[in-house]
């Protein structure tokens, strides 16, 4: 590695007060920079060739449409003109995942996403405006499926790094030893309830009816040692994509994959409604115009395939893998909300 | 014509429809954008009307005032401060939602809009306003959505006020909370707890209805693929009738909103507004227990913007009967509709509310004096307030009680 010497800044997933990222020239030379994204790549090498050999086909996911998904924390879409018409950069692949399926059993992409996020995520070191999602969906998976493979999957890239990549590993400071427990065995699983409790018995106030706060999740992830699963997000919390339990109603058939260390969410994934009327009153329910969803609930109204599946933010796998302080170290052109980047 | 009389029928009205046809539902169209609408009092009776306060001789809540003070209380001795879901007022007074309609988007609704700043009034900004006048402006347009935030933004002193945003179904396409919750520039609004939505259900001059406005050719031609544009309802005039929908609700589906809008704006205050509907007592419970801040509930005499004749005189229900229905709340209940004086308003205070908006009436008085009029209606309706609590031998509007209010029909009294 030429260049600048890697920053040794080592305090990982428990760093207090975000930095922000500094001129573009000094980010794009940092020899951090350029052992992270070397990282990254095989991070997304690594990804590709465990799903390719399991068969899945890789998919572009569309980078426009009418409607993208909603399922996202007071963040705005980023509208563009259509021809005059309003669309949608993507949120998130999730209306086409599903819809691909038509085509073939299981796929997978790795996918950009827009989301303006609100400015005060701009300190919490792990989210980005733009960012990419390692997205994936197979058809007729349960959610135990889709769990067992979002586990295999990080456990195959982090195995896969750590024996190929020991330098830049070694470079950015990265303590191979803190993954021991990380590939010992299945990941470790807690209800939302549980989590809320835990929470509540920390001191940490959180509603039992909406999403783990950024603050409790961080509270969360620096007590784990190991990665764990979050189950049973109450609805409210989730898009109407995610699948309501038919036995648990205002229960979804979804979970979270948390990293140890402070690092966070990881992965965010579900089974999937496929039903149309279900699908049109989850819509209201999440307060959500069926009419603008005209492209996907037209094909719902035909069928389509029930499924399970995940996106695994790729930015997010970079910086844990890396033990990086922020989530922006781990892209070349970070975009952070309400800073203006170029 | 050949002279036909027919005695007994409104000969004047059926000859407007055979003449107009469709555009015979609403009132002559050429009112439109000078006049505010809502029903009039003879065709909406309400029991707030014929109710009236009944004060007692004997005031233990006098005597504990009298000891606090160490002398004899006055209407002086009144404090209104209220906190009205969640946002602090000055007084149990908010300005309600000033939609889309052209009346309100003028110079006119700035000047409601600086006036309840300086006041210190919670302000409602409504549905529409951000879909239809648009977001943000690079020039000085008054009628965006953000212009009117930063207007009334501008203005506020102290701890009090805050600003509540409307959002309808369409508006949800245009994502109007996600650009606030998200933009730097309502950030000290947020920071500071005086950022709240309001989830609109529906309104008081027509409940089933969304919201309604008269655009020209060009106006409406920009909004035909988001709502439905009506040529045949202009009133006999060049207007298009531009029409939202209202939405469609079961419990589960307000309850499920509800919690996505705390999930997802965990630092701004819930608020849902209620149309006067026959299970709003239902509808309210569902809201609070869900997590609201406020319920608002519009009485059939609320209205400002364009609505059918027929939703005008005779579809929803009084808002003395909202009251009623909803009984004694223990949480936030916030109602409006034909308020713009004391004694209207502490029977509503009275019978469970805890704040009440003012509408067309903050409209009527910015007209009348644009620097001062909401600024004087105010300060009228505040000393009138204060004079009635303390009649009542009460001395801060959350002491009162249904006890205070006689009703006609007997219901009430004690």
């Amino acid at each position: 590695m030429g260049g600048a010497a890697v920053t040794t800044e080592r305090s990982g997933g428990d760093q207090g007060e975000a930095r922000p990222p500094g001129p573009l020239r000094e980010h794009l030379t940092s020899a951090t920079t350029r052992a992270a994204l070397r990282v990254r790549q095989g991070i997304m090498a690594a990804a590709r060739e465990y799903l390719t050999a399991r068969d899945f086909a890789e998919l572009q996911a569309p980078i426009i449409g009418p409607v993208t998904d909603p399922g996202v924390r007071g963040a705005k879409q980023v509208d563009i003109d259509y021809y005059g018409q309003r669309y949608k950069l993507m949120s998130s692949a999730i209306l086409y995942k599903q819809a691909s399926l038509l085509t073939f059993d299981r796929i997978f992409c790795l996918a950009p996403n827009i989301r303006l996020e609100p400015p005060e995520t701009a300190s919490t070191g792990r989210h980005l405006v733009e960012f990419h999602q390692i997205d994936v969906e197979v058809a007729g998976a349960s959610r135990e499926d889709a769990m067992e493979l979002a586990q295999a999957l990080v456990q195959h890239v982090i195995r896969t790094v750590i024996t190929t990549m020991a330098a830049e590993l070694e470079a950015l400071g990265r303590d191979t030893g803190a993954f021991t427990e990380t590939l010992a065995g299945p990941f470790d699983r807690i209800t939302h309830a549980e989590a809320t409790e835990g929470l509540a018995a920390l001191g940490h106030g959180q509603s039992r009816d909406s999403e783990i706060t950024w603050a409790g999740e961080r509270v969360l992830s620096l007590k784990a040692s190991r990665p764990f699963l979050v189950v049973d997000y109450p609805k409210g919390s989730r898009g109407f994509y995610d699948r309501e339990s038919r036995t648990r109603p205002g229960v979804l058939r979804n979970f979270d994959l948390i990293a140890p260390e402070g690092y966070g969410e990881l992965c965010s994934g579900s089974e999937r409604e496929s039903e149309y009327a279900t699908l049109v009153t989850r819509m209201r329910e999440t307060g959500e115009n069926p009419a603008k969803y005209g492209w996907y609930l037209d094909l719902a109204r035909e069928g389509i395939r029930p499924s399970a599946g995940f996106g695994l933010g790729l930015e997010r796998l970079t910086r844990y893998v890396t033990g990086l302080a922020h989530v922006w170290q781990t892209t070349a052109y970070p975009k952070l909300a309400g800073v203006i980047s170029p | 014509m050949s002279g036909l009389s027919a005695p007994g029928l409104p000969e004047g009205p059926i000859r407007a429809r055979a003449r107009d046809g469709v555009a015979g539902a609403f009132p002559p169209g050429a009112g439109y954008g000078h006049t505010v609408f809502g029903a009039t009092p003879a065709a909406s009776p309400d029991p707030l009307d014929r109710a009236r306060l009944a004060p007692p001789i004997f005031m233990p809540e006098r005597l504990e005032k009298l000891i606090e003070l160490g002398r004899e209380p006055t209407y002086g001795d009144v404090v209104l401060d209220t906190v009205i879901g969640g946002l602090s007022s000055p007084l149990p007074v908010y300005v309600s939602a000033l939609g889309s309609t052209e009346v309100a988007g003028s110079d006119l609704g700035l000047a409601v809009v600086r006036q309840a700043g300086r006041l210190g009034l919670p302000l409602v900004v409504g549905e529409n306003v951000g879909s239809v006048g648009g977001y943000r402006s690079s020039g000085p347009a008054a009628t965006t959505l953000l212009a009117r935030i930063e207007a009334y933004a501008a203005e506020l002193r102290g701890p009090h006020g805050g600003v509540v945003v409307q959002q309808s179904t369409e508006d949800a396409d245009s994502e109007i909370w996600n650009l606030l919750y998200s933009d730097p520039a309502v950030r000290d609004l947020l920071d500071s707890g005086r950022m709240a939505f309001e989830l609109k259900c529906g309104q008081g001059a027509k409940p089933g209805l969304g919201g309604m406005t008269m655009l020209d050719a060009d106006g409406a031609a920009r909004v035909a693929g988001r709502y439905v544009v009506d040529a045949a309802a202009g009133g006999g005039t060049a207007l298009l009738l531009r029409s939202g929908t209202p939405g469609t609700f079961t419990e589960e589906i307000l309850r499920q909103q509800i919690r996505l809008m705390r999930n997802n704006y965990p630092r701004a205050r819930v608020w849902v507004k209620l149309p006067p509907v026959r299970d709003v007592r239902h509808a309210a419970v569902a809201a609070w227990s869900a997590g609201a801040d406020a319920v608002t509930v519009d009485g059939a005499e609320a209205g400002t913007g364009w609505a059918p004749v027929a939703f005008l005189e005779h579809v929803g229900l009084p808002l003395g009967e909202c009251l009623a229905r909803l009984g004694s709340p223990s949480s936030c209940v916030l109602v409006s509709g034909r308020m713009w004086e004391g004694a209207r308003a502490v029977k509503s205070l009275a019978l469970g509310a805890t704040a009440v908006g003012l509408g067309r009436a903050a409209l009527v008085a910015a007209d009348e004096a644009p620097r001062d009029g909401l600024v004087n209606l105010v300060a009228c309706l505040a000393f009138e307030m204060r004079m009635l609590i303390s009649a009542l031998g009460k001395y801060a509007p959350d002491r009162l009680g249904p006890e205070d209010v006689w009703a006609a029909t007997g219901s009430g009294t004690r």
